[in-house]
């Protein structure tokens, strides 16, 4: 795993936003954090991200509409979705389009790793 | 006084005879005498002259006055017969009275003739008068007869028309009645005119221009035509030639008017020569046409009732319906047709309540006994649903409806109907099949709806919570530890547990009931309220109910509506627990009675199923159940409610079969708190579906 390899955040709930990313620099990653898709794409950071945890349901920009149009901008960019609705068929959705992995939250630190590996390994 | 008198003398001196003739005349009497002075020629005449009056002298040659009136006395009865004599004794006199002379008059005193013979034609009249008058009333009370004892209505107008006919001597009479749609003339009797002038008559139209019965009919008045060969109307119809035709030449016709004054037909005298009508002729016609109206309205009376009974059957067939009445004194019963047919009973044998009873199936005969014993002792309106058992082991349902009257000596009779409402009660029961499924449906899917909102408000903070733990934690145990670090995200954890707990917080206020409404209860007229609610559902399950309150019940303070649930949990619990009971009737007792301590208490004993013994204790805790399609949360609200009242709830199993649900309230509780438990967050879902299920 490089260090300080960059890992973006975009989620709109406040307390993910303040937690995972002091976890994710525990875990030895580079974070930025963003409280919204729009602000992720008018950011500097969109090229040098190595992975992107990102949030299904956001006002606005919703996470799928943030993947497609990534896609769309070819910035192929691993995605762990993380949502809220325990919804058993979000999951395969998320898969099937092309994300890494679906979390469901609360995360556990062992999931959160485990999806983050997958990500790094495809890159 | 008809003109001129026909009178036969019997006398041998002409000289008198003449005299007899100067007085009449002279008297203002015309008259045309026979005279004979032999009793072969007395005899003679009689048996071929219509006379008026006889006049006898006592004694003759060959014959004499006394032979004479034995002669007359035997043929004509009332034939008025004076004695005009020159001599007879007192004696003599008052014997020829006795034989039945009218009168006497002496030669010597002919001055009296005059009157005597006057008086002796006005009794004469009168006696043919009172005669004749009998006769016409005992022909209208056979007429009578002939219309109350059912014969048909041709042959009562044929005998009306014949007897008129031999009572006014020389006419032809004839009916014709109105059709239906009061636009025809129709056959009614004829029995002497001719059948062509009558065919030609009927189907005439009813107006004034179509014959004289059609205008009578029509005008609702006598019309008289007294000589049809100068007569002017009916001429567009060329309605006199055609009578003219047929011999006749005068006729009088007279409508036939209803009690209420609707106009039936006509009824018409025909002469063969012009004629005016006596009075005596009117006073026949009204006589008659009365009659024939009565014949006519009391057939077409029958008839009318005969459709109406052949639509009634025909209506109760069609509504499946049929109709009874009992009176309860002598248990006479009388059923119609289709009541025969729903119960399949045959209609020969003799009919009685407990030939009905053998159709009732035999669970639903303890109710339904109960309430025959009822109807017999006070004689009240019932209503019942119950089953029938055919011999061919069908079931059906039927609707049975009652209401009792009392006659003039305050027997009760039921007047009452049964419907076969098989189809309906399957269909219904099909659809509240669907509708309890539909209703758990709702429970669980609103159930869903508000776990995932729940699950989306909590998981957010909980997200929080582990991901500051987990950072947390590998700040402390990092080398070196980075205290500030952990500080922080140890703070940050306490506030996101914060932040679920309020979360939970705002749900609690969203669902529960915010304000809790305090009143004086009574819980006998809560009871009575949930079980009318409840009635139709109770009598669809064949529940008996026994009420056993306490009279004097104290109120309670409290939720009514809250306290209604909970009655009405315990009641649909023990209607469910009973309903596969068949070997025992479905009794459901209410008891409210005082407990110590200052408490009420309230009982509801089913004869169901029963309780395990084991598993009384989770009874009452949420999700438990023990029916197929129940949440199992109904009892623990029921007791949150009731806990929430300082109050208790609890189970007991019966000694025999059922179980026994009781609660008790302190008649003053401190205060009533808002139910604060899992019952309260749940309550919306529940209240929702039993929305649905249409039950408060």
């Amino acid at each position: 795993m490089a260090n300080y390899s960059l890992v973006s955040l975009v989620d709109d709930d406040e307390s993910v936003l303040e937690s995972l990313p002091d976890l994710l620099k525990e875990f030895g990653f580079a974070v930025r954090a963003f409280s919204s898709a729009e602000e992720f794409l008018a950011s500097d950071s969109v090229a040098a991200t190595e992975c992107l945890i990102l949030d299904i349901a956001m006002p606005g920009m919703t996470g799928p509409d943030l993947q497609r149009e990534l896609t769309l901008r070819r910035q192929e960019i691993p995605i762990v979705f993380i949502t809220a609705d325990e919804d058993e068929t979000i999951r395969p959705r998320m898969l099937e389009q092309g994300a890494v992995d679906c979390l469901f939250k609360p995360v556990s630190e062992a999931a959160l790793l485990k999806a983050l590996n997958m990500a790094f390994r495809v890159n | 006084m008809k003109s001129p008198l026909k009178i036969l003398h019997l006398e041998d001196d002409s000289n008198d005879a003449e005299l007899v003739r100067e007085t009449l005349t002279a008297g203002g009497v015309c008259c045309d005498i026979t005279r004979v002075d032999s009793q072969g020629c007395f005899v003679a005449a009689l048996s071929t002259g219509d006379f008026d009056l006889a006049l006898a002298d006592y004694t003759l040659p060959s014959f004499d006055g006394m032979s004479a009136l034995t002669i007359v006395r035997e043929s004509l009865p009332d034939l008025p017969f004076l004695f005009v004599t020159g001599t007879l004794g007192e004696e003599v006199a008052i014997e020829a009275l006795k034989f039945g002379a009218t009168d006497y008059v002496f030669k010597t005193r002919l001055s009296r003739l005059v009157p005597s013979v006057q008086r002796a034609l006005r009794e004469a009249n009168d006696v043919q008068d009172r005669k004749r008058a009998e006769e016409l009333l005992l022909a209208e009370k056979q007429f009578l007869e002939m219309v109350a004892g059912g014969q048909s209505l041709p042959a009562i107008l044929d005998a009306i028309c014949r007897l008129v006919e031999g009572t006014a001597s020389g006419c032809y009479c004839s009916v014709v009645l109105v059709d239906p749609s009061g636009a025809r003339l129709e056959q009614g009797a004829a029995p002497s005119l001719p059948p062509s002038f009558i065919a030609s008559i009927i189907g005439r139209p009813v107006n004034p221009d179509s014959g004289p019965c059609a205008m009578a009919v029509w005008l609702n008045e006598q019309i008289i035509a007294t000589d049809l060969s100068s007569e002017t109307r009916w001429a567009s119809y060329d309605w006199c030639p055609m009578a003219l035709s047929h011999g006749l030449k005068s006729c009088w016709s007279t409508p036939i008017s209803s009690a209420t004054g609707k106009v039936l037909g006509a009824f018409a005298i025909y002469y063969n020569e012009p004629k005016d009508p006596t009075p005596r002729h009117l006073a026949l016609i009204e006589q008659f046409t009365h009659i024939a109206s009565i014949a006519i309205e009391r057939v077409q009376g029958d008839a009318a009732l005969r459709r109406s009974e052949a639509f009634l059957a025909k209506a109760e067939r069609l509504a499946l319906s049929g109709s009874f009445s009992w009176r309860v004194a002598s248990d006479e019963v009388t059923l119609s047709e289709q009541y025969y047919r729903i119960f399949e009973l045959d209609p020969a044998l003799p009919v009685s309540v407990e030939l009905i009873c053998t159709r009732v199936h035999p669970e639903d005969m303890v109710v339904l006994a109960e309430m025959i014993e009822r109807a017999r002792n006070e004689g009240t309106d019932f209503e019942y649903e119950h089953r029938l058992l055919m011999p061919d082991g069908s079931i059906k349902f039927v609707a049975l409806v009652a209401h009792g009257i009392r006659d003039e000596q305050g027997q009760v009779e039921y007047i009452g109907a049964v419907q076969d409402v098989t189809k309906r009660r399957l269909a219904e029961d099909a659809l509240s099949k669907v509708r309890s499924e539909l209703a758990y449906v709702a429970r669980v899917t609103s159930l869903g709806a508000m776990t995932a909102s729940i699950a989306h408000e909590v998981n957010q903070p909980l997200f929080g919570i582990i991901t500051n733990a987990s950072t947390c934690l590998r700040m402390l145990t990092a080398n070196p530890p980075n205290i500030e670090g952990a500080l922080k995200t140890a703070r940050r954890t306490l506030r996101d547990g914060n932040r679920a707990s309020d979360v939970i917080k705002r749900l609690r206020a969203l669902f529960s009931k915010k304000e809790v409404v305090t009143e004086s209860v009574g819980l006998n007229e809560a009871a009575r309220e949930v079980v009318a609610l409840s009635l139709n559902e109770l009598q669809r399950n064949r529940i008996i109910v026994r009420w056993e309150l306490a009279s004097d019940l104290p109120s309670i303070i409290g939720d009514r509506v809250q306290l209604q649930q909970v009655i009405l949990n315990l009641l649909r619990n023990a209607t469910d627990a009973m309903s596969g009971v068949t070997d025992r009737p479905k009794q459901l007792v209410i008891k409210t009675d005082r407990e110590e301590g200052d408490c009420v208490r309230l009982t509801v004993q089913d004869t169901g199923v029963g309780l395990d013994v084991q598993s009384i204790d989770k009874l009452f805790q949420a999700f438990y159940t023990t029916k197929r399609s129940g949440m199992g949360i109904g009892l623990s609200i029921s007791r949150s409610i009731i806990e929430n009242h300082r109050g208790r709830l609890w189970a007991t199993p019966n000694t025999g079969p059922g179980a026994t649900f009781s609660f008790s309230i302190p008649r003053r509780p401190e205060a009533v708190v808002g139910i604060d438990s899992l019952g309260t967050v749940l309550k919306p879902a529940i209240t929702n579906a039993e929305r649905i299920m249409g039950n408060p």
